[in-house]
């Protein structure tokens, strides 16, 4: 600012003063220092032509004018946007309550029942839980077998080798699973297994055959948070599993899944009809503590797996002869994509898998 | 009529404007002035007007990035429909306008970063204050460099006109 009658202004504040960015008093003293100041006078007028010409020269550079868009087109479509995420909050919300409420009510029931967790469960509580299963964990986990001998399987464990083996009767071996069957922590809940995953998906000419399964859900009944996406750090505790990037490179394309949600493990099981990407079951953790299945593989494949979990194989399944090739019920909905199926499993009633799996059809495209 | 409506009314030429002067793309800067429009109404922020235009920059400083990324340089003018003239003009008349535009737009880039975003915001209609805020600047500052940047733009300007007029009276 001017100190003085002497001291000329500085440029910038002309500047300021002809944007009428000073305030009042500023002005009014500038203003008396013009009025003596001849000096300064030019120097405003100069600034003033200097300003006048910026704006001519920037104001070339504009677009052609053209017709302004309504008021209501645009904040229409912004209501429409706005809904669309508000209803994608509530559904996540709304499905965190009800699991929530579903998993404690089938909890206490597993509880009652004195429902025993199938194989799969106890060795998956063993490898998220921390504490004394871990050891046993690591002993039954350290070297996962390979699957040479289970064509269109990616990895088994020695658990599932084991308990595969007690299922042909060799009683040294089915000695070893029943001890792997005693859970090593507590079980809190192990939900219904209404939509079971297999441990291997099943060749069809076996699918007559009892299939081992594990309880959707089962494994987050130990409350274990798993770290999201870390598959192959942990040196095969995670048993069954393919590492992500494995699971990416088997699948040549971006692995489906409901996004947002830890992934805890991933199935992959090749395509016996010579498909380029296998069937694959990425399982991930809702915010509940529940487990949803994202199903992705030829349409047969993904038939008969969804099919042997019901026990019945006889009826094919989904009918898919929903409006928008969507068919499915609680706990399960599936759409077809030519000759593929994307489906998805969890406690979850059909509306919200519905609206589930219409947008993970959508994103998947 | 509401507030916003009353701001998107005086600030939506503005604000494609300033889009156009920084992705030089008649079409693109109205979409991202749509897109910055509809976050408005969603977002609802407390001061409307600043916000804007700080949404608008960074929507545009994105368009750059992703444009350097598709290493595809965008143009002035270049084949758009769009951009031909609300009347029929000489065709000379045309081609010197867009002359002088070119040179604008050169003598544009000869500026700064900061003295682009500072003038351009100044003459998309924003305060001091509001430059101050979304620049970074102090409030005493956003006169120093817009004095440093009008005269560098014109000066630039011109020099770039005396070279093509010196180019032009060679040749002739």
């Amino acid at each position: 600012m001017i100190h003085g009658a002497m001291r000329h202004i500085p440029e910038d504040e002309l500047h300021a003063y002809l944007d009428q960015a000073l305030s009042r008093s500023q002005c009014v003293e500038i203003e008396s220092h013009l009025a003596n100041c001849p000096g300064c006078r030019r120097e405003r007028d100069s600034i003033a032509a200097l300003r006048d010409r910026t704006t001519a020269l920037l104001a070339t550079l504009a677009p052609p004018r053209r017709i302004v868009p309504s008021y209501e087109l645009l904040s229409e479509r912004a209501a429409r946007r706005s809904a669309r995420i508000a209803g994608r909050w509530r559904a996540g919300a709304w499905a965190a309550s009800l699991l929530l409420a579903v998993g404690l009510g089938w909890g206490a029931r597993s509880m009652d029942s004195g429902e025993q967790p199938a194989p799969a469960v106890a060795a998956d509580l063993r490898s998220v839980t921390p504490g004394p299963a871990t050891n046993a964990a690591s002993d039954s986990t350290a070297a996962p077998v390979a699957t040479d001998d289970a064509p269109g399987i990616e990895l088994a464990t020695r658990e599932t080798a084991a308990r595969e083996t007690a299922e042909r009767g060799d009683p040294a071996r089915g000695n070893a699973t029943r001890a792997l069957e005693a859970p090593t922590t507590p079980v809190v809940s192990a939900p219904a297994a209404r939509f079971q995953i297999p441990d291997q998906f099943p060749a069809t000419d076996q699918l007559r055959e009892p299939i081992l399964a594990e309880p959707a859900g089962a494994v987050l009944s130990s409350g274990g948070r798993l770290p999201s996406e870390s598959f192959s750090g942990s040196a095969g505790a995670l048993f069954r599993t393919v590492s992500w990037d494995r699971a990416r490179i088997e699948r040549g394309e971006s692995v489906p899944r409901i996004e947002g949600l830890p992934v805890m493990e991933v199935q992959l099981a090749g395509s016996r009809g010579g498909d380029s990407r296998p069937l694959m079951v990425v399982a991930q953790q809702l915010e509940s503590g529940q487990v949803i299945r994202t199903i992705e593989g030829p349409a047969t494949d993904v038939n008969q797996l969804l099919a042997s979990q019901r026990g019945d194989t006889s009826s094919p399944w989904p009918t898919m002869n929903d409006g928008d090739g969507i068919a499915g019920g609680d706990g399960t909905m599936a759409v077809r994509r030519g000759d593929r199926i994307l489906a998805i499993t969890a406690p979850l009633p059909s509306d919200s898998l519905r609206a589930m799996i219409r947008r993970l059809n959508a994103s998947e495209r | 009529m509401d507030e916003l409506e009353k701001l998107y009314q005086t600030t939506y030429g503005a604000v494609v404007r300033f889009l156009y002067r920084k992705v030089w793309d008649a079409d693109r800067a109205e979409d991202l002035a749509q897109e910055v429009f509809m976050r408005l109404f969603q977002h609802r922020p407390e001061k409307p007007r600043a916000w804007v235009f700080a949404v608008a920059a960074n929507l545009a400083r994105d368009e750059a990035r992703a444009a350097i990324r598709r290493r595809k340089h965008l143009t002035l003018m270049t084949n758009d429909p769009g951009q031909a003239p609300s009347r029929i003009a000489a065709a000379d008349e045309v081609v010197e306008h867009d002359e002088q535009m070119a040179a604008v737009q050169d003598a544009l880039g000869t500026l700064t970063r900061r003295d682009q975003e500072v003038l351009l915001l100044w003459d998309a209609g924003l305060s001091y204050p509001e430059i101050a805020q979304q620049t970074g600047l102090a409030i005493g500052a956003v006169g120093t460099t817009l004095a440093r940047a009008r005269r560098r733009l014109v000066d630039a300007y011109d020099r770039q006109h005396s070279d093509d007029s010196r180019g032009h009276a060679a040749h002739s």
